[in-house]
């Protein structure tokens, strides 16, 4: 089994920064881990409910999401972070 | 025209045919009011994305009578009078909404659509509304022996018909409007001595229009509706009711996702570049119609809670949700929020919209995606009391 570095999610509006558990299955249930409440509906990247935006970095979806994501734009219930990542989750 | 045959044969004018014969390149039409989809093909799509909001309904496909519903009788029986009235009102509005909703995209939008797999999604869509108008008639059915009192207040009752104003303008106007230009085409006509001025560019407005106010429906005013059902079930009352409800938020999620991509869509101008002029001309209306819609919903609320409230729902609580869902639905389409609530007042609404898909056990008792055909889950020891072995 490898060995994956764990990627760091930063926030855009404060100085607050949260690990990425490689076990999660989205960046929404890793940031539920941690106590930030964050506006969710179907959990399956229908919805668009947790729409937020990726000001640097890259992520990965687990599947590819049916709600319209804008440039710039994340779904947080169904993405992994690639690396890094700053987020604004207003 | 021929001067000496002043006589216009409708067939020279009607531009809508049910099957072109016109040989069309499907990836080039736009969205809305090109050609007219003449053969119902998918193996070339301009936007993939309607098929697969087709294949996601498809495989959310259930039946109100799946769920059992025959509790509810003994909770609403069991309720206060203002809480009746919360129910019933509750049930009256969602009723109105997907009656508009069961024949309004297909009557709007099939004469003007142009491409195959966004008609295909209209339909699609169109069809799963039916699916929430009889499974209202399930549920009120099963909480009253005369269904007719309800039904027929919807149409009677001034607070739901100032609702049904708001929902069915700007459909009946395209709807109105269309009729006339293809029937007519754009122009100045005399119709029942009154003028109509039909101008392609206005009907591509009221089109933008109607898709917002659609949206609107979809992403505010049902959703109003929802956190009220929910609220019931909270409390371990009206359960069934909200387990159809929360099939019914299931596809309403889908179905405002479709709405918010032919808007951004449209926005876009790579489709059809006059709609992007459109939708810059239609910005501030736009805003309007959600702020107007917000203060309709908070209006409606007032109605619902007019004789006493519930535990963990009142007037204040629903209104404050109103404000955070018009605010997330603006931004979902481009438009700048425009009131102070930021923060969910009723977070517990949320797990009554997750997707039952994304449970890890489906073969829990609780799951309505699970419950096909039963009566009764729950059995005692006591069942099995008279059995003799």
């Amino acid at each position: 089994m490898t060995s994956k570095k764990t990627a760091k999610i930063h926030f855009a509006d404060n100085s607050q920064c949260v690990d990425f558990n490689t076990g999660c299955h989205s960046l929404l249930d890793c940031l539920e881990q941690q106590q930030y409440e964050i506006p969710f509906q179907c959990r399956e990247g229908y919805c668009g409910a947790c729409r937020a935006t990726l000001v640097a970095g890259q992520v990965t979806y687990n599947e590819e999401p049916l709600a319209f994501v804008r440039d710039g734009e994340v779904l947080l219930c169904c993405c992994k972070p690639d690396g890094n990542i700053t987020l604004n989750l207003k | 025209m021929n001067p000496l045959c002043p006589v216009r044969f409708l067939s020279d004018f009607m531009s809508y045919t049910t099957f072109s014969r016109n040989h069309n390149n499907q990836l080039q039409e736009p969205m809305f009011f090109g050609q007219t989809v003449n053969v119902s093909r998918y193996d070339q799509q301009k936007y993939p994305i309607f098929e697969k909001l087709i294949e996601k309904q498809l495989s959310f496909f259930w039946r109100p009578e799946e769920v059992d519903v025959s509790k509810d009788r003994l909770d609403f029986q069991a309720l206060p009078d203002h809480e009746k009235h919360i129910f019933l009102s509750n049930l009256k509005y969602q009723t109105l909404l997907d009656s508009v909703q069961g024949r309004s995209p297909n009557v709007a939008l099939l004469p003007i659509v142009s491409i195959p797999e966004l008609e295909t999604w209209i339909e699609t869509w169109a069809f799963s509304e039916t699916i929430h108008s009889r499974s209202y008639t399930h549920i009120i059915r099963n909480v009253t022996q005369a269904p007719e009192l309800i039904f027929d207040d919807i149409v009677s009752n001034n607070k739901i018909s100032e609702r049904a104003d708001a929902v069915t303008k700007y459909y009946d106007e395209l709807i109105n409007k269309v009729a006339v230009y293809n029937l007519y085409g754009e122009g100045k006509h005399e119709l029942n001595g009154e003028t109509v001025h039909i101008s392609l560019f206005e009907l591509k407005k009221l089109l933008y229009l109607t898709m917002m106010s659609v949206n609107i429906l979809e992403a505010i005013r049902f959703y109003v509706s929802f956190a009220c059902s929910f609220a019931f079930a909270e409390r371990e009352l009206m359960e069934g009711n909200a387990k159809i409800i929360r099939l019914i938020a299931r596809d309403e999620a889908l179905h405002l996702s479709g709405t918010q991509h032919i808007l951004n869509i449209m926005q876009d101008g790579k489709d059809d570049p006059e709609m992007a002029i459109v939708a810059a001309q239609c910005r501030d209306e736009a805003i309007k119609m959600f702020v107007d819609a917000a203060e309709q919903e908070k209006e409606w609320a007032e109605y619902l809670f007019k004789d006493g409230s519930m535990i963990g729902l009142n007037k204040d609580i629903l209104c404050q949700y109103v404000e955070y869902i018009t605010n997330g639905r603006m931004t979902a389409v481009g438009l700048p929020t425009q009131f102070k609530t930021s923060s969910n007042p009723i977070p517990w609404v949320n797990s009554w919209l997750v997707s039952d898909n994304v449970q890890i056990a489906p073969q829990e008792a609780e799951l309505s995606s699970y419950l096909v055909g039963q009566i009764d889950s729950q059995v005692n020891a006591s069942d099995f009391g008279d059995f003799d072995l």
